[in-house]
């Protein structure tokens, strides 16, 4: 019998395994002398699994196609299962529909659907049109844009015509939506590359990028007839409505490819001014030139005003504004705290390959749910740019508890030798592990279903997590523009509704949080005109939906 | 690992358990001779652990030896004064639940509000013996400690004081509860299902081993609306310990409070995993409490045997056989519920509705997992026609608001708890009622008379017709709640 008195236990400290087994009067005793040692950061697994999940796709074509190549994860048939539409450039693109079971295998079945089987596609973003109750699809394209409006089971009419939009022939890269002063309606912005057509093409040669502001007539119908020109164009690869001050009016940030523009910078155009006009030096705006490819926004210090990630070939930037100068002088001046925080993210963080690397979509999500936010980065050759690193793998950079990034792409299983370019991450078999969709130039498109954390065990669980929904009454009914708050003990996170930003890529889904070792959380939103909710007391691991004006949340829960 | 077996019928409860364990003292003895040559501390040492419990050494089916060996180990870490050199205090932690940080550390590390506030867990839990309730005298003030916690003040606005709970039965109030919440979870699903077919609401009243737990509405599109459920959370988990029912399990209330009490720091949950840092509190300690130091004060806490029922004879045992009808007359056993069914004695730890931060069944391995019916107290429990274990707590697992205008003394709170108002409280189980005075949630009144007429709410009209009777027919009341004992 094993049975040990206090004054027979031995003292121990140290991580060494060894073990004792005494015999003592026909009992056998067994006293396991080591420790186990908690590994730090919980490391998610993901497993590449596009293939028996039912997604074989892959984004490719000629120079028009070495940028772009996007998704967009939303709900097309208000399952509340997300599902995706995968750009395929000169290949055509394509829409899946999410088939899974809860916390089972990710499986998708191809749509049969000839409206989204389109070519020359670059990215898409999801975003509610007209206010109804199907989520529509704004896809961007080598050539005509196109709006799609939803309708029952994920079938989509263009509503170019409809909705008097001129899809235009530009190189359109880049997309951003906001609802303006309590507008029903969206407004709509188009960044534009490289002008093909103008004399010295490509270099200097930038489109301009466009405002589309929503015109609705007697019948309340919206329409967009008329393009409002952001001139100068510098060949935008990713833009961002963003309320960059807390001052209740969005912004349009756009970031540039300083490969082909001249003279042109990273850009903050003022949309609401009846004409828009672009920070300047005066302002406070400093230049900034890079290889811009991406823009993810996430409020990292959750003190009310967003960082900003951009991609860029070689380092990522970090910026953090001055909040004083923001506030009160109205001047939007930013620090970069990519290099403090470690997450310049480089050049390769494994491979022999040390030259340095290609970033192109940035997407803040807490993929650990441990409550801190992480960084995700696709990374990838542009083609065959010999400066630049060809094994260049995705970045997993997991926030630490001391406000740091940490690289755990190869751990995490995601550093496969693939281009990257646009992606997605969202919860696909609603098991509460944020999922992974990456866009290969190329290649296959990579699926990375989230199988759990890394251990001596194998996967085991991670940290509580709440999904959170928004729905309003009226215009917007998604809430893009509001704030959703999660408090948990003294940990505030805070997480804004938008539409814009990544590589060519967009989602429309629960907002997903970490929760850690919290097992409740109370959640405050400000909604788009600034209105705050009450609190609402949630439970973790719990996806709930919260319907403006409600006293209560409301959980939602998978049956199948 | 070999264990000597010893078969269930030599196994009786642990308190009764003198012949076994001077059987296996004598090996102890010698074990511990042989093992004392490798231990760097000498036998004066200021530790009160030795050494740590190693969870895989308990894992799977746990046989009679086995399950044995771990409880004595949380027995002793349960009467355990810890010290400093064990990891006690938490300079710069509160006594949160979720790991937070002070601002600055105390002036003096134990005070009676934040805490510490013990040295070992039978400090408290000690009456009529460990595992047993308190005093007034060794009151706990909750509060979240999420804002510095140097109170200075015991005043109400900054913490809920409350007498300690005996723990005796507690395995099977766990595993009634895991069976409750499993039926409830099962009912929201079906009317889900059922929403979805039929493409309307659906109202569903939720049951649970004849308690019943207000209604929910299920809508086609997956939602549901929690507004009238009543006694339960949002998430229909059956939360049955503490005072409010907001614990899920033995395994979240003893991490919980081995750092509110002790600063005892457990690795599941104020480890570098959760926190960065392997000494959350920076005491100078790591690793103070392993997982398996855990599992071994659950593994006491679930086996300490079920209260009983004292035999009486003569006026006592007629007295009380009219105070058990009056019990059910007066309704007393609508909430207090005599028995409560329970199909299975297999107590897995950790347990299945445990969340991140309390170990968790797919985390470093197996379950233990052990049958009560090892304990010779659980042996000894009714059947019903079903072949349930009766397990006659006298309670429903269930939380009531127990207070209106005019009865209002157990209304003396002012910080609801974990979403709990302040006038709400799972109803107090009543086993073992006649070893734990004081009553009432802060321990302040000092007969079941007096906490009897204290209700309110929805005790309201029991209370009343309890307060109308005659000052005999209170007794008899009285003389039958006696009867409810822990035995010593």
């Amino acid at each position: 019998m094993s049975m040990l008195s206090p004054d027979h236990l031995i003292a121990r400290g140290s991580r060494s395994s060894k073990s004792l087994t005494v015999l003592v009067t026909g009992l056998v005793v067994s006293i396991n002398a080591y420790a186990t040692e908690e590994s730090g950061l919980d490391i998610p697994l993901f497993e590449e699994v596009a293939m028996p999940a039912g997604i074989e796709h892959s984004y490719d074509g000629p120079w028009e196609h070495f940028v772009g190549g996007g998704v967009a994860a939303f709900d097309c048939n208000n399952d509340r299962f997300a599902d995706v539409f995968v750009a395929g450039g000169s290949n055509h693109s394509a829409m899946y529909i999410n088939a899974s079971s809860t916390a089972g295998d990710i499986r998708f079945e191809k749509a049969d659907s000839p409206i989204t089987d389109l070519k020359n596609v670059i990215g898409a973003y999801p975003v509610n049109i007209n206010n109804d109750e199907w989520m529509d699809l704004v896809v961007l394209r080598v050539g005509r844009n196109m709006l799609l409006t939803g309708e029952p089971d994920c079938r989509f009419a263009n509503a170019n015509q409809k909705l008097l939009f001129d899809g235009g022939v530009e190189w359109s890269t880049a997309f951003s939506a906001t609802f303006s002063n309590d507008d029903i309606y969206p407004t709509l912005a188009f960044g534009n590359y490289v002008d093909r057509t103008a004399p010295g093409s490509p270099w200097g040669t930038c489109s301009d990028n466009l405002l589309f502001r929503p015109a609705v007539d007697d019948n309340n119908q919206v329409a967009y007839p008329e393009a409002i020109p952001l001139d100068p164009g510098h060949c935008a690869l990713s833009m961002i409505f963003t309320d960059w001050n807390r001052s209740g009016t969005d912004s349009l940030r756009i970031t540039n490819d300083r490969q082909y523009h001249r003279g042109g910078e990273e850009q903050l155009w003022r949309t609401s001014d009846r004409y828009p006009r672009l920070y300047s030096r005066a302002d406070g705006w400093a230049p900034l030139v890079i290889w811009g490819m991406g823009i993810a926004e996430a409020d990292l210090n959750a003190d009310g005003y967003p960082e900003y990630a951009l991609t860029s070939m070689g380092d990522t930037k970090l910026q953090s504004v001055d909040v004083a100068q923001a506030v009160e002088e109205n001047r939007p001046a930013y620090e970069d705290i990519a290099w403090d925080k470690g997450a310049t993210a480089h050049r390769p963080y494994t491979g022999t390959d040390l030259k340095p690397s290609t970033g192109w979509h940035a997407e803040f999500a807490d993929l650990n749910n441990d409550s801190l936010p992480d960084l995700y980065i696709s990374k990838g050759n542009v083609e065959q740019m010999p400066d630049f690193a060809q094994y260049d793998p995705d970045n997993l950079l997991l926030g630490t508890h001391d406000d740091k990034f940490e690289e755990q792409g190869l751990a995490a299983g995601i550093a496969l030798p693939r281009r990257g370019r646009g992606a997605s991450i969202v919860d696909l078999n609603r098991d509460g592990l944020l999922d992974l969709i990456v866009v290969n130039r190329g290649e296959p498109v990579s699926v990375f279903q989230h199988t759990g954390y890394k251990s001596d065990h194998g996967p085991r669980a991670g940290g509580n997590w709440l999904a959170v929904e928004l729905q309003q009454k009226g215009g917007n009914r998604h809430a893009v523009g509001a704030r959703i708050t999660v408090k948990t003990g003294n940990r505030v996170q805070s997480k804004n509704i938008s539409v814009g930003g990544g590589h060519a890529s967009g989602t429309a889904d629960f907002a997903h949080f970490g929760l850690g070792v919290a097992e409740r959380a109370n959640i405050r939103v400000q909604w788009p005109d600034e209105e705050w909710s009450a609190s609402y007391r949630v439970f973790a691991n719990q996806h709930v939906v919260i319907k403006r004006g409600d006293d209560q949340v409301r959980y939602w829960y998978p049956i199948r | 690992m070999k264990h000597g077996s010893l078969n269930m019928k030599q196994l009786t409860d642990p308190l009764s358990q003198k012949s076994v364990f001077k059987l296996a003292s004598g090996a102890c003895l010698i074990t511990g001779l042989i093992l004392s040559g490798l231990v760097t501390a000498s036998p004066w040492h200021e530790k009160a652990i030795s050494q740590h419990i190693h969870r895989s050494e308990f894992s799977g089916q746990l046989g009679a030896s086995e399950f044995e060996a771990l409880r004595s180990s949380g027995e002793h870490l349960f009467s355990a004064q810890f010290t400093v050199h064990d990891g006690v205090g938490r300079p710069m932690a509160t006594q949160a639940i979720i790991p937070t940080k002070r601002k600055r550390p105390p002036r003096s590390e134990f005070a009676r509000m934040a805490g510490l506030d013990a040295n070992a867990c039978s400090s408290c839990h000690n009456q009529p013996v460990s595992g047993g309730a308190g005093d007034f005298s060794v009151n706990v003030f909750v509060s979240e400690g999420f804002t510095q916690a140097d109170f200075d003040s015991s005043d109400p606005q900054f913490s809920n004081e409350r007498n300690t709970n005996h723990l005796f039965g507690a395995g099977l109030v766990e595993l009634l509860a895991r069976e409750m919440t499993a039926d409830l979870h099962q009912q929201r699903h079906e009317a889900l299902l059922e929403a979805h077919r039929t493409s309307s609401d659906v109202r569903k009243t939720l049951v649970s081993k004849g308690v019943e737990f207000g209604f929910l509405i299920a809508t086609p599109d997956g939602l549901i609306d929690t507004h009238r459920l009543s006694g339960v959370d949002d998430d229909l988990i059956i939360k049955p310990f503490s005072q409010k029912g907001v614990i899920t399990s033995l395994r979240q209330f003893t991490v919980n409070a081995l750092n509110h009490h002790h600063g005892m720091q457990a690795t599941e949950r104020f480890g570098s995993r959760w926190t960065g840092t392997p000494d959350f509190d920076e005491d100078g300690m790591s690793g103070e409490i392993t997982a398996g130091d855990v599992s071994a004060l659950v593994a006491y806490q679930a086996s300490l045997p079920v209260p009983a029922s004292k035999p009486v004879e003569g006026e006592w045992l007629e007295a009380s056989n009219r105070g058990s009808a009056l019990f059910d007359e007066l309704q007393c056993s609508s909430c207090h519920v005599r028995a409560l069914p329970l199909e299975s004695l297999h107590f897995s730890d950790p347990g299945p509705l445990d969340t991140a931060g309390t170990l968790r069944q797919s985390e470093a391995g197996a379950d233990a997992i052990y049958d009560l019916e090892l304990l010779a107290s659980v042996r000894q429990l009714e059947k019903n026609s079903e072949g349930h274990w009766m397990v006659p707590l006298f309670g429903d697992l269930k939380r009531h608001v127990i207070t209106d205008n005019r009865n209002n003394h157990f209304g003396n709170e002012l910080l609801s708890q974990r979403f709990v108002e302040r006038n709400e409280f799972m109803t107090s189980e009543l086993w073992g009622i006649a070893s734990t005075a004081p009553y009432g949630h802060r321990g302040d009144l000092t007969t079941m008379a007096e906490a009897i007429e204290a209700h309110g709410g929805d005790a309201k009209n029991s209370r009343d017709q309890f307060a109308a009777l005659s000052d005999a027919s209170k007794g008899d009341v009285i003389a039958f709640l006696k009867t409810l004992i822990i035995s010593e």
